[in-house]
């Protein structure tokens, strides 16, 4: 059952990090589009992504719930040592949610919607970047785990682990990484100009998204931490940071010949490739703190518990992804709003 | 105030708001396909209309509660680790399904919104029902891990640890099935109410009486059902309560002295310094009765437990006061609904719309004070005798700052989600057809 909870708990990261990736990512790319695509891409992204945006932020209560159930101790230390940051991605989920159903369920349009979508834009932003951080902050070495409070500091303990240039380096990435899938996504869904805009951006972003990676790598191995050190030692995982590279070419190619469903499926690998290079080198010491490793597999619950919530999940599993499977396939063919296109409150 | 006063006092702020914007994402969807199905039937344009601007209600409610309920998830374990760590595998059945339930509800919540015009009409139809349904399991799921809180099992505590762990036994703990049930039913007769007051509100204003009729009409039944079943409901979470948690009714009463044949209070002022209860009307032998099914049954007051055990008495007991009264007042209120239904003189009497006008909030008021009943009683207990809040707190200090930023937020969003409201009532009154 163990290993049943680990595909759960890995598959919910994967798609989180895949489609509320590419949710957060819509926003990036309002918010760094001009006026005319901003509101173009605002209908774009109510129609392709509105039935399932929900959905897809979902994965992180589900991956938070399989931490908590399966791996307390584990959970623990992610929850006591990144309370500042958390909180942060919290009120960032919060503030994209409601500001993308204020502004279109609002039954009235007005001046409002520029603080609607302004709400919806930054925190498109911020919250992937302090998500980005946490990760960092977990690979880091950084983390500094103790009883004793007396002799550090507040910063020391909570600040100094998050806030510092490599998980900088991982907050720019992993928003890098969504502005990049989201653009890629919206490609096979327009049409025109539009279509081109999202082109553009997608390549703009995979080139960022490589010059960031690249830093986040060279940042780690200047300063020997630990997590990116042993991650350019491992044959496996350069292999499949190399797969994943390689395949931006095919990618390119489904592109620009409007291939929706192939272009999907390359970056959904591309980021399964990237999860698998970064985990597969340190699994299951998947946090690295300043005096040791904590070995996700030591102190999970007991048996009793996993049973339970591999069937739980099992259960689960087989309602909702036929259900999520559905409803992506029903809205696929939703017509792509044009420069014409006007947004109704109606509907 | 100390740490762990600004967690708790932040925990009790976040639920608050949470279980408002849950409740009515929970029922609201019931009355939008009511509504709905009368538009399939009847083709009247004023059920669509209504139906329309009922799930721009459910999207926006459903929204802020989804949200709000995931800061919850995260901070069940930012402000209470050691109470996560321990017990987070415990009660991680509920939880997981809840998620599951959650899910769903979302999936479908997706295929009803975007699907007019688009899916098979009856298969949108029922869409907007398995929202509903599964917005109630993850309710009842919910409630039912934290009724654990108040009657743990399915586990042994050896040297601190939580061994032999039973999730399902935890899951399926005494107290899950009344607290589901009061709090279900708890949820209906508050939104049934206020959105039934708020129809009200505009049948007053004389502002499209046909449509908020309508309106008032499909709530209200809701409303006055459950207010209706509450009461039993009710009797068996107190004799529930009467039998694990002996303190919590103690203080629910502020009853001090042990007695045989205890009498209910109703009202009055507490002083707990000196552990008396003044200007009460007081009941003979009602407490023994309701609580025990014997009018000479013995009930155990506050003085016989040790002090570090109480909860604060005054706050349990104004708070059981104010949701036993307003449960009353909405059972009333339900009985004049009925027989309205007969009298049908009365509806076009202001007064009529006056009472359901001025209920429109109380519903909410008695579901905040039940959970006042509910968590503060059980202080100063995370898991109740097992282990104390104060063990459970986050070791991070400063917690003061994330309190006032929470505080904030939320404030700003309830604001906005009341104005929101506002402008769709707005809208649909200066609608035509």
């Amino acid at each position: 059952m163990l290993y049943v909870v680990l595909f759960f708990t890995f598959f919910s990261l994967f798609l989180y990090v895949l489609l509320g990736g590419a949710d957060f990512g819509a926003g990036i790319v309002e918010l760094f589009s001009s006026r005319e695509n901003k509101e173009l891409n605002k209908l774009t992204v109510y129609k392709v992504m509105g039935p399932v945006w929900e959905a897809n932020h979902i994965w992180l209560i589900i991956l938070i719930v399989i931490l908590w159930i399966a791996f307390p101790v584990y959970f623990n230390i992610i929850i006591i040592y990144l309370h500042i940051p958390l909180t942060l991605v919290l009120l960032g989920i919060t503030m994209r949610g409601v500001a993308f159903i204020f502004r279109h369920y609002d039954a009235v349009i007005d001046g409002t919607q520029v603080w609607y979508n302004r709400m919806f834009r930054i925190s498109s932003l911020i919250t992937p970047i302090f998500l980005g951080m946490s990760f960092g902050a977990l690979v880091s070495g950084k983390i500094v785990v103790t009883d004793d409070y007396s002799n550090t500091t507040f910063a020391e303990i909570f600040m100094y682990p998050w806030l510092n240039t490599f998980t900088v380096l991982t907050g720019l990435f992993y928003a890098a990484l969504c502005t990049f899938l989201a653009s890629t996504l919206l490609i096979g869904e327009t049409e025109g100009d539009i279509r081109k805009m999202y082109s553009q951006k997608s390549a703009i972003f995979t080139v960022v998204l490589v010059l960031v990676g690249g830093a986040v790598l060279f940042y780690g191995y200047w300063y020997d931490l630990v997590f990116i050190k042993e991650f350019l030692q491992n044959k496996i995982s350069l292999i499949a940071i190399a797969l994943s590279a390689l395949l931006l070419i095919p990618l390119w190619f489904a592109i620009t010949k409007q291939k929706r469903v192939q272009t999907r499926i390359y970056a959904g690998l591309q980021i399964l490739l990237v999860i698998f290079a970064a985990v597969h080198t340190h699994f299951p010491r998947l946090i690295i703190t300043s005096t040791s490793e904590v070995n996700m597999l030591e102190n999970t619950a007991p048996e009793s518990v996993m049973y339970v919530l591999g069937i739980s999940l099992i259960i689960g599993g087989g309602i909702i992804l036929p259900g999520l499977f559905h409803l992506m396939k029903s809205f696929n063919m939703i017509r792509i709003p044009s420069r014409s296109g006007k947004h109704t409150a109606e509907d | 105030m100390e740490n762990l006063d600004y967690a708790r006092l932040q925990m009790a702020f976040t639920l608050g708001f949470h279980i408002i914007f849950a409740c009515i994402g929970m029922v609201m969807p019931f009355f939008m396909v009511v509504s709905h199905k009368k538009w399939l039937n009847t083709r009247k344009p004023i059920y669509l209309k209504l139906t329309k601007a009922w799930q721009r209600g459910v999207a926006i409610f459903f929204v802020t509660g989804a949200v709000s309920g995931t800061a919850l998830s995260f901070e069940l374990g930012m402000l209470w680790p050691e109470f996560m760590k321990h017990a987070g595998p415990v009660i991680g059945m509920p939880f997981s399904l809840e998620g599951a339930a959650f899910f769903v509800e979302a999936i479908a919540l997706g295929f009803y919104l975007y699907g007019w015009k688009k899916l098979p009409e009856t298969f949108h139809w029922i869409t907007g029902i398995i929202v509903g349904i599964s917005g109630v399991i993850s309710g009842i799921l919910v409630v039912s891990a934290n009724a654990w809180m108040n009657s743990p099992t399915g586990f042994d505590v050896v040297n601190g640890a939580y061994v032999n762990i039973d999730p399902v036994k935890a899951f399926l703990n005494d107290a899950w099935f009344t607290q589901a049930l009061h709090m279900t039913l708890a949820a209906f007769a508050a939104t049934g109410f206020a959105v039934a007051g708020l129809h009200a509100i505009q049948i007053l204003r004389n502002k499209r009486p046909d449509l908020h009729k309508a309106a008032f009409k499909i709530a209200i039944v809701f409303g006055a059902v459950a207010a209706l079943l509450q009461p039993i409901s009710g009797d068996l979470s107190a004799k529930d309560v009467a039998q694990r948690q002996p303190v919590k009714l103690a203080a629910m009463e502020a009853h001090y002295e042990t007695q045989k044949g205890a009498p209910l209070y109703i009202g009055g002022i507490v002083d707990a310094e000196n552990k008396t209860v003044s200007n009460k009307l007081e009941i003979p032998k009602a407490l023994s009765f309701l609580a025990f099914g014997d009018f000479d049954a013995e009930v155990k007051g506050l003085n016989d437990f040790p002090e570090e055990d109480l909860p604060p008495v005054p706050v349990v007991h104004y708070a059981f006061q104010a949701m036993v009264g307003i449960g009353s007042l909405l059972m009333l209120a339900a009985l004049i609904y009925f027989i309205s239904l007969k009298k049908k003189s009365w509806l076009n009497n202001k007064k009529y719309w006056w009472l359901f006008a001025i209920l429109t909030p109380l519903g909410f008021v008695a579901v905040e004070a039940g959970w006042v009943v509910t968590e503060v009683g059980r202080q100063p207990w995370i898991v109740y005798n097992i282990m104390r809040t104060s063990e459970a707190v986050t070791p991070m200090p400063g917690l003061k700052f994330s309190f006032y930023l929470y505080v904030t937020v939320y404030a700003i969003l309830a604001a906005m989600v009341t104005w929101l409201m506002h402008r769709q009532i707005k809208v649909l009154n200066n609608s035509i057809g």
